[in-house]
């Protein structure tokens, strides 16, 4: 049985107080197996994002308790915090959010270098995951010269250069066309192949349906949680040709 | 069918076989399922009508696969036809429409358990078609195809909420009264 | 006139929002127009306060001395008032040399006039406290008796004798306190002297007593005052006076003289006012660049309901420009109060210190030029992104600058993003380094103004009477500096803060992915120290140059381990300043400040 990664018990966060309290996590229990991709759906507001920010300390509950590979973290000092998403977990954002400062090489090295790794070895990685999306050739160009596709993918190889124990990734389609999409989708296919724990956040049921379990969410609860069937082996033409 | 395959050969004559492969490579994974019997059975049907002609590959014995067909004046006047044709398939939502209706007026199932099986249904599929999308390569000419289906299934998932959150607010006042 | 009225709405909603931005604006045009208006009115307060002390003590348009005393100089003396320009005259008359002792302790140098108990037309020395000269009683000259600390009804020792004060009064035959002495004894150089009265027989009593030196003068009215300063040369070389070598003194000469104790200060309060006002514009200017994404929104905004953006401008300029006029006035009533202290050191001279019309001009330029530079920045962009709405776009993005890129790369996580925000605003970066640089050059000038050795105005140079324009050099010098570092403190913060503010998004990046809050504090304080280094190098030697301005021969030169120390502990103050709004900052919750970023 492979163990928990992320565990969540009775996790709550409130925002606001008196009459505009908002729960945006309400009583929530989750745990997400190693080598699982996990989709967390549900219309905006629903409290998906900020479930996300909690299962990787950007934000501490107002209840409940959070526990990364084994270890719970909604204890923690903000020092402490930092150490965990540094080495334990990579995040990705719907918006990128790269340093405008920095080259792609840099954003990627950029949490390498925080936890402390040598020049050299951070530039290595991250010229590694770099050429992994396919983007070994823009190296030294700064987000802004990038598209949005480029700079998503730059953000997930940055999300990976410290081996995370899970990535979380926050709607990392909803900016992006069709074509983009399908990039990072098959980048995230190519890390649960090689056993990358996930946990995507998203509003796209094409990307839901790629995930091994999808979790929907109403007002800061789930409601429902499915395991997805593996594709079966036969071919589409049952999709195209009903009528024949 | 019959028109899709009057139209390839437009273009210039063509062996059943080569058309079997044009029409495979332009439909991607969705042209799996599309075996050259049905070609064939189609160039026969297209033949009797007189809108194709075909002609037998000289010096080489009567098979199937060695005649090379082309389109008559008729068949041509029916691939224009085709072509400037605006029709459009219907979606067939009424018929799942009218079964929760029954649904709920005999109350012999629950409308929400029925949209929820049929979302997991939906949802499979897109799985399916989504993985085929990822496995076919960017410079496919199937791409549009994988991405309207893709995209039909998405309207049928957001419509299926729309029918969640009718029926569940109907056995809500259904319930509260 | 609808615009403007929509200008001015829009200028007072900007104020409302932001009062922090108003108050600051408005405290730094305060500070830097009131010194600005005291150093330039200092010479004209100075010349306005000689001619309202003469009309009030009928002062002399000429005196002239005689190194000798006895009949044949006196009636020398008088023989000039037979020339037909000299239309009235007092004298000639007795200043015995002597020294004063008060309290039983301060000594000084003082000159004793002898005059009558009813004084002539000419040189009526104003009695502002007690009465007259009378047998037997002195009068002190008003800022002779302040520096002594002495009063009507205390007793002075001159020469030996005890005398009661029985009047303090102020004359403009002479330059004020302490260059009562025109000349020295027997015509030779005189000594920071004060000045005293008594009645003439009780001077003559005084000099017979000790053989004291004494010299002899006589105060003339001209027919034409204007050409008293070329009295002298229309006196002939065989005019009996010219035996005893006379010495001329214009009231012109005397009016100039009494600037000698403002040699100092004026430069320190004109200069002082620019680099004030230097740190004015750089402050504000920093506030309202943070306000330029708000501006270009609105900018927008308004474009989107038919306004242009000239009216983004008018209404920008209109809100800087109340602020600082407003300042302006603060300023000019505040240097009004000041200029009595200010102008006037001594209590020598009487008269309202008003700050003069070139002054007021010269404040008003700089309060006008302060709200334009400061509104200058955000005025231009909110135009420019209303009209080439791409330029804008471009604009917010970093440009790639492989050298810097290169550069930086090998230093520490914090340093690298510390400069590399650094580099994003070249401008700011600057602005810091001048900030920087201003304290270190205030600092500097102030601890050399204080290592100056000068010559006490007491007997033989004691400072038991201090010297009283070092003095007033160092105090004028103290307030400038205090209201510098105050300025530059208040700068910092905002740099520190308006950076903090736009680097919010890469701070929260950068802790998203595991930075400490120690380390995004560090980023930023690096961000401003950075710039602020060569600003303190540079203001070592820029200090030394301003000491070069005020030095004279026997100045004593800034000694280079102060200047050094003024550079660090600049530079260390610069870090804890940084740090603290930095750590506020660095508190902020991420996934708010990421979810801010995304919207």
């Amino acid at each position: 049985m492979p163990g928990a990664v992320i565990r969540a018990r009775g996790l709550v966060k409130h925002f606001g107080r008196g009459q505009s309290l908002v729960r945006a996590v309400d009583e929530i229990d989750l745990e997400v197996a190693e080598g699982e991709t996990l989709a967390v759906m549900g219309p905006s507001g629903c409290g998906k994002s900020t479930l996300l920010h909690l299962l990787g300390g950007l934000e501490r509950p107002t209840a409940g308790e959070v526990w990364v590979a084994g270890r719970r973290i909604d204890t923690l000092s903000e020092r402490a915090l930092a150490g965990v998403r540094r080495r334990s977990v990579g995040f990705v954002f719907q918006s990128f959010h790269l340093v405008e400062e920095l080259s792609a090489a840099e954003n990627v090295e950029l949490p390498a270098l925080l936890a402390g790794c040598s020049p050299r070895e951070a530039r290595r990685r991250a010229m590694l995951l770099l050429e992994r999306v396919g983007l070994a050739g823009r190296a030294r160009h700064l987000p802004s010269r990038l598209s949005g596709g480029q700079r998503q993918r730059v953000a997930i190889a940055r999300a990976l250069v410290n081996e995370p124990l899970v990535v979380l990734a926050d709607e990392p389609t909803g900016n992006l066309d069709t074509a983009a999409t399908l990039e990072v989708l098959r980048i995230f296919a190519e890390l649960r192949a090689a056993g990358q724990t996930l946990v995507i956040v998203t509003h796209d049921e094409r990307v839901a349906a790629t995930a091994d379990r999808l979790v929907s969410m109403r007002d800061g609860m789930f409601v429902d949680d499915t395991r997805l069937a593996a594709a079966r082996p036969r071919g589409l033409g049952g999709l195209l040709w009903p009528e024949d | 069918m019959q028109d899709a395959v009057l139209a390839f050969l437009a273009k210039e004559p063509a062996h059943g076989y080569h058309l079997h492969t044009r029409l495979r490579r332009a439909l991607g994974p969705l042209g799996e399922s599309l075996n050259r019997g049905q070609i064939y059975v189609t160039l026969a049907r297209l033949e009797r009508a007189g809108l194709v002609v075909a002609e037998r590959a000289a010096g080489l014995p009567e098979r199937p696969e060695r005649k090379v067909y082309a389109l008559t004046p008729a068949g041509r006047e029916r691939v224009a036809a085709w072509l400037n044709e605006v029709g459009w398939p219907k979606p067939d939502l009424a018929e799942f429409h009218l079964k929760l209706t029954a649904a709920a007026a005999t109350r012999l199932a629950d409308p929400v358990a029925l949209v929820a099986a049929q979302r997991r249904e939906v949802m499979r599929r897109l799985r399916e078609v989504q993985q085929a999308a990822l496995a076919e390569p960017a410079e496919s000419g199937a791409g549009p195809l994988l991405e309207g289906i893709v995209l039909r299934l998405q309207a049928d998932l957001r419509w299926l909420d729309a029918c969640e959150r009718a029926w569940s607010g109907a056995g809500d006042a259904a319930g509260g009264g | 006139m609808g615009s403007l009225l929509l200008a001015v709405r829009l200028a007072l909603a900007n104020v409302r929002r932001h009062p922090a931005q108003a108050a600051m604006l408005l405290l730094s045009v305060t500070v830097a127009t009131a010194t600005m208006a005291l150093g330039l009115s200092l010479h004209g307060v100075s010349d306005a306060l000689y001619a309202h002390t003469r009309a009030a003590t009928a002062g002399p348009d000429v005196v002239v001395l005689s190194g000798e005393s006895g009949p044949e100089v006196s009636a020398a003396l008088a023989s000039l008032t037979d020339r037909p320009d000299v239309v009235a005259h007092h004298g000639p008359y007795r200043i015995v040399y002597a020294e004063l002792t008060a309290r039983g302790a301060v000594a000084s140098p003082v000159v004793v006039h002898g005059f009558a108990e009813r004084p002539g037309p000419v040189n009526r020395p104003l009695v502002t406290d007690g009465r007259w000269v009378r047998p037997g009683g002195t009068v002190l000259e008003r800022g002779f008796a302040d520096a002594l600390g002495v009063g009507v009804g205390d007793r002075v020792t001159i020469a030996g004798r005890s005398y009661p004060v029985v009047g303090i009064a102020v004359t403009a035959a002479t330059s004020i306190y302490p260059w009562g002495a025109q000349i020295g004894p027997y015509g030779g150089p005189s000594d920071y002297t004060g000045l005293a009265w008594m009645t003439a027989a009780d001077a003559r009593a005084l000099a017979r007593s000790r053989d004291l030196p004494v010299t002899t003068a006589i105060d003339l009215r001209l027919r034409d005052p204007a050409a008293a300063d070329t009295f002298r040369h229309t006196v002939p070389d065989d005019h009996p006076v010219r035996v005893f070598r006379p010495t001329f003194r214009s009231w012109q000469f005397t009016a100039q003289h009494d600037k000698v104790i403002l040699r100092n200060a004026q430069p320190i309060l004109v200069i002082g006012g620019w680099m004030l006002g230097f740190l004015a514009v750089t402050g504000v200017a920093t506030l309202a660049a943070g306000r330029v994404a708000e501006q270009t929104r609105r900018a927008g905004l308004l474009k989107a309901v038919g306004a242009g953006p000239g009216l983004i401008a008018a209404a920008l300029l209109t809100e800087y420009l109340a602020a600082a006029l407003a300042g302006h006035a603060l300023g000019l009533a505040l240097a009004r109060l000041a200029l009595p202290v200010v102008a006037a050191p001594t209590a020598s001279r009487i008269g309202d210190a008003e700050p003069t019309a070139g002054a007021v001009v010269a404040a008003t330029v700089l309060a006008v030029a302060v709200a334009v530079l400061a509104a200058l920045g955000p005025t231009l962009h909110a135009m420019r992104t209303a009209t080439v709405t791409a330029l804008a776009a471009s604009a917010r993005w970093p440009r790639h600058r492989p050298l810097l890129n290169a550069l930086t790369a090998p230093l520490p996580t914090p340093l690298l993003l510390g400069l590399r925000l650094a580099a994003r605003r070249p401008g700011r970066a600057v602005l810091q380094a001048c900030t920087t640089a201003t304290t270190v050059v205030a600092i500097t000038v102030l601890l050399t103004v204080h290592a100056q050795r000068e010559r006490g105005y007491g007997l033989d140079g004691s400072v038991a009477l201090p010297n009283l324009r070092g003095l007033h050099d160092r105090r004028l010098m103290l307030a400038i500096t205090v209201l510098l570092v105050a300025l530059a403190i208040v700068n910092i913060l905002t740099f520190t803060w308006t950076t903090a503010m736009e680097a919010r998004a890469t701070m929260a990046i950068a802790r998203a992915l595991g930075a400490t809050p120690g380390q995004v504090t560090t980023a930023l304080s690096a961000a401003q120290l950075l710039p602020g280094l060569p600003g303190a190098v540079l203001g070592v030697p820029l200090g030394f140059l301003v000491y070069l301005l005020f030095a004279t021969g026997n100045s004593v030169p800034p000694r280079p381990s102060w200047m050094a120390g003024a550079a660090l502990g600049t530079l260390l103050a610069t870090a804890a300043l940084t740090a603290l709004p930095a750590r506020l900052a660095a508190r902020r919750s991420v996934a708010r400040e990421l979810a801010a970023e995304a919207a």
